[in-house]
């Protein structure tokens, strides 16, 4: 203890009869030098500590893994067991050596009397030592002429006797110290291993309810099941996760002042470890709780690190989605309005006749390309309430030919230049779908067929029950799309031929899938002999229950 | 009533507002505006007209409400107005007390048959006299004494399927929701079963259309109701 500045010593002394933590008294000899003399300004000299305590290398501080109230008598003095052991110890050598004495020389004697001095070191410094002057004195004693007195003549004796004596304590201390750095060492492993069990738990959680959860187990391993608290809250205003041990009364709030570690991020603190030790922690648990608040501090980090990419990149994936909805929607906005404009201009300027086909035209030019600028609108409506999951159909049970031949009586002027073809079975069961939706996948994927199959051709609208499944299909007679396209044909924008060729958003087919599954259903697209199709499937069942069984009445009124 | 129908148009668009105004006076027409919820109230009570046209999106109250309001004291023919995405709303509007619904945008002959409609049914409330036989292309329904033709010869139907058929011919040209139809049709207990009208309404079909899916008189109004339409 020397060397330490008066104030540390006293403070030790101090701390020492309060029976207080002892992690403080080390200190002096922790800090830096300019550190050491704790006149930071700091108010609680403790909170100053713990901070410097962080910034330590890990085999710097082990070498003061002790209690400090015991550690002076482990370190100096050691417990009086391993004294009296290492006295009687000697005791016993004595005897036996002494009843051997007359088939042994001198030197072998001073050599088997360094066996129970190893043999006391083991137990610590004094007692080692203490068993090198037993030795000492009862090699003199016993053994050295003249016998039974302490006094030796011979000036070879005198050498022998402090020869046994420096290598007695050699040895002694040289135990001693092995000793110690394999107990530093195994506290070290102890740490390491907690240290890595805890690492390897935190990795990858996301959420701070399994952070604290995990922490906590991993604390109640560590701290032979010492009560503790733990409080995470990643920001200012963000909810709050709390983990007690033992978890009998969770609402309880913790009276008894404990080990307080802070979990501090770059951020600051984001919640703390508040620990009820049974007798106070040993300096080399006060680093392994602050070491596992490091540990849950870094968790935590990572976790609203992790969330925010997340959020980065949802925002990210519906900012680009919003930049392609925008140069197409741009585009195909403008397209039909070029159309309204010059028409309504013309008729404006009162150059078109009141009775021409001219102005038929241009009035008939007009509607559609209103319609077409509606339906464009109609669909991006769609498509950002799928992107956005605000779907939500209203299912209930309906009649899927009802629902078919709603879209085919609107569809009929667009469809004129084709034939459409339903086969609907008359006892198809009833469909659980939400009606408006369902109509505006038969309108979306009976248009794209209109779009790419030649005039003159069949469009067919097939539909069976399977078991608890409906199978529906749409086929027509167009080309057959490239396999490497079929998968990609239900994705936003996407276009097998060329953007210029085919009017439309590139949205109608992708609103099919987000609505088939809605539905918890499935769109796929295939290549027949000599057809094009569109399958989709539609589960059977609403809440679990099975297409209702209607009684029709057969009497009449 | 005036030579000319008096209609109150509620929109807080002056372009619709513009284009409403100069389309039914050209058809001759007596047309007054309003812009706001308040505003169309007042009008409607201190003139009332024969019909109202009432848009669902106006700033100062919701158009559902104008129509409670207005249905507190009048039975004047209410069409609603709203925009295509919203099939709630109008069944909301339809629910309490507007008579029929137009989604924007509309084509101006629409308006004019749903406003013929509403008025017919306006002089029909007015003169109290029920009509009792409904024609409609090949059908004729005569409600007093429960009997259908199509093209001169009778048609069976069920108690119920006459019933569902009778309510929605007495309300020609109107859209009904399924609720309106199943509480009038239907027990109290199965009023939320909307399978029964669609199973029913198949069944009508069947024994009315000529093509039972693509129908010409009883009309399917997407996740509002149904519409018995009279074909001249």
């Amino acid at each position: 203890m020397k060397g330490l500045p008066k104030r540390v010593n006293k403070m030790m002394a101090s701390c020492l009869k309060a029976g207080e933590t002892p992690a403080r008294v080390i200190l002096g000899r922790l800090y830096p030098k300019g550190v050491k003399s704790q006149s930071t300004g700091e108010d609680d000299p403790r909170s100053h500590t713990k901070k410097h305590l962080n910034l330590f290398d890990a085999p710097f501080i082990t070498a003061y893994d002790v209690k400090p109230t015991r550690a002076m008598r482990r370190l100096r003095l050691s417990s009086p067991f391993f004294y009296a052991l290492a006295v009687l110890a000697i005791a016993s050598a004595t005897l036996v050596l002494y009843l051997l004495r007359g088939s042994l020389n001198t030197p072998i004697i001073a050599l088997l009397f360094l066996l129970p001095v190893v043999a006391s070191a083991l137990g610590g410094l004094g007692p080692g030592l203490t068993a090198a002057i037993c030795a000492f004195l009862a090699f003199n004693y016993f053994f050295i002429p003249p016998l039974y007195t302490f006094v030796v003549h011979q000036t070879q004796d005198i050498l022998v006797l402090f020869v046994f004596l420096a290598v007695a304590v050699v040895i002694s201390q040289l135990v001693a110290r092995t000793q110690s750095s394999r107990a530093m060492a195994e506290a070290r492993e102890r740490e390491a291993t907690h240290l890595y069990a805890l690492s390897t738990a935190l990795a990858g959680l996301r959420q701070d309810e399994d952070i604290a959860r995990t922490l906590g187990q991993h604390l109640q391993e560590a701290f032979q099941s010492a009560p503790f608290e733990i409080v995470i809250q990643p920001t200012e205003g963000k909810p709050t996760t709390i983990y007690k041990f033992p978890l009998a009364n969770p609402e309880a709030p913790v009276t008894k002042p404990g080990h307080l570690s802070p979990l501090t991020t770059p951020r600051g603190q984001v919640g703390q470890i508040c620990l009820h030790p049974s007798q106070p922690l040993s300096l080399a648990n006060e680093r392994l709780l602050n070491a596992f608040a490091n540990q849950g501090a870094l968790a935590v980090e990572r976790a609203a690190l992790a969330q925010t990419e997340t959020r980065a990149s949802v925002l990210e994936e519906s900012d680009r989605l919003k930049s392609a909805l925008l140069s197409s929607v741009s585009h195909e906005l403008r397209t039909p309005l070029a159309t309204i404009k010059a028409a309504a201009t013309s008729l404006h300027s009162g150059d078109i006749p009141w009775e021409s086909q001219s102005r038929i035209d241009l009035l008939a030019a007009i509607d559609e390309e209103v319609d077409l600028t509606n339906r464009l609108i109609g669909n991006l409506l769609d498509m950002s309430r799928i992107e956005a999951g605000a779907l939500n159909p209203r299912r209930e049970w309906n009649i899927l030919a009802e629902i078919v031949g709603g879209v085919l009586t609107r569809m009929r002027l667009a469809a004129q230049h084709h034939r459409l073809e339903v086969d609907i079975p008359e006892d198809l069961p009833l469909v659980p779908v939400d009606y408006v939706q369902m109509e505006q996948v038969f309108t979306n994927l009976i248009s794209n067929s209109l779009k790419y199959a030649p005039s003159g051709t069949t469009i067919r609208v097939h539909a069976h029950a399977h078991s608890d499944a409906l199978h529906i299909q749409v086929s027509n007679e167009g080309p057959p799309v490239p396999s490497e396209h079929l998968e990609r044909i239900f994705d936003k924008f996407y276009r097998v031929t060329a953007a210029e060729r085919v009017t439309g958003t590139g949205l109608g087919l992708s609103i099919c899938k987000g609505i088939v599954e809605a539905h918890n259903g499935r769109i796929w697209a295939e290549n027949l002999p000599g057809r094009f199709a569109f399958n989709f499937t539609l589960p059977l069942a609403l809440d679990g229950m099975p297409p209702p069984w209607l009684p029709v009445e057969t009497d009449s009124a | 009533m005036n030579a000319q129908p008096h209609i109150l148009v509620i929109d807080d668009e002056p372009q619709i507002l513009r284009a409403l105004r100069t389309i039914l006076t050209e058809k001759h027409f007596r047309v007054t505006t309003a812009s706001r919820g308040e505003e169309g109230l007042a009008l409607a009570a201190a003139n009332p007209p024969d019909v109202i046209i009432l848009d669902l999106g106006l700033p100062d109250m919701d158009g559902t409400e104008v129509c409670a309001h207005l249905r507190e004291w009048t039975l004047i023919p209410i069409i609603v107005l709203s925009a295509r995405d919203n099939e709630r709303d109008k069944v909301a509007a339809l629910d309490k007390g507007a008579d029929d619904y137009l989604t924007k945008p509309f084509g101006i002959e629409e308006l004019l048959a749903r406003l013929r409609v509403a008025l017919r049914h306006r002089a029909q409330a007015q003169s109290k006299s029920q009509t009792t036989l409904v024609k409609s292309g090949d059908l004729t329904i005569d409600l007093a004494s429960h009997v259908v033709t199509r093209t001169g010869v009778e048609v069976k139907l069920t108690a119920t399927e006459f019933k569902l058929l009778a309510y929605l011919a007495a309300n020609a040209g109107r859209v009904l929701t399924h609720q309106s139809i199943l509480t009038h049709v239907w027990d109290a207990a199965e009023v939320d079963q909307v399978e029964y009208l669609r199973v029913y309404m198949r069944q009508l079909r069947k024994k009315l259309e000529d093509d039972p899916r693509q129908p010409r008189y009883l009309l399917t109004e997407p996740g509002v109701g149904y519409r018995f339409v009279i074909e001249e």
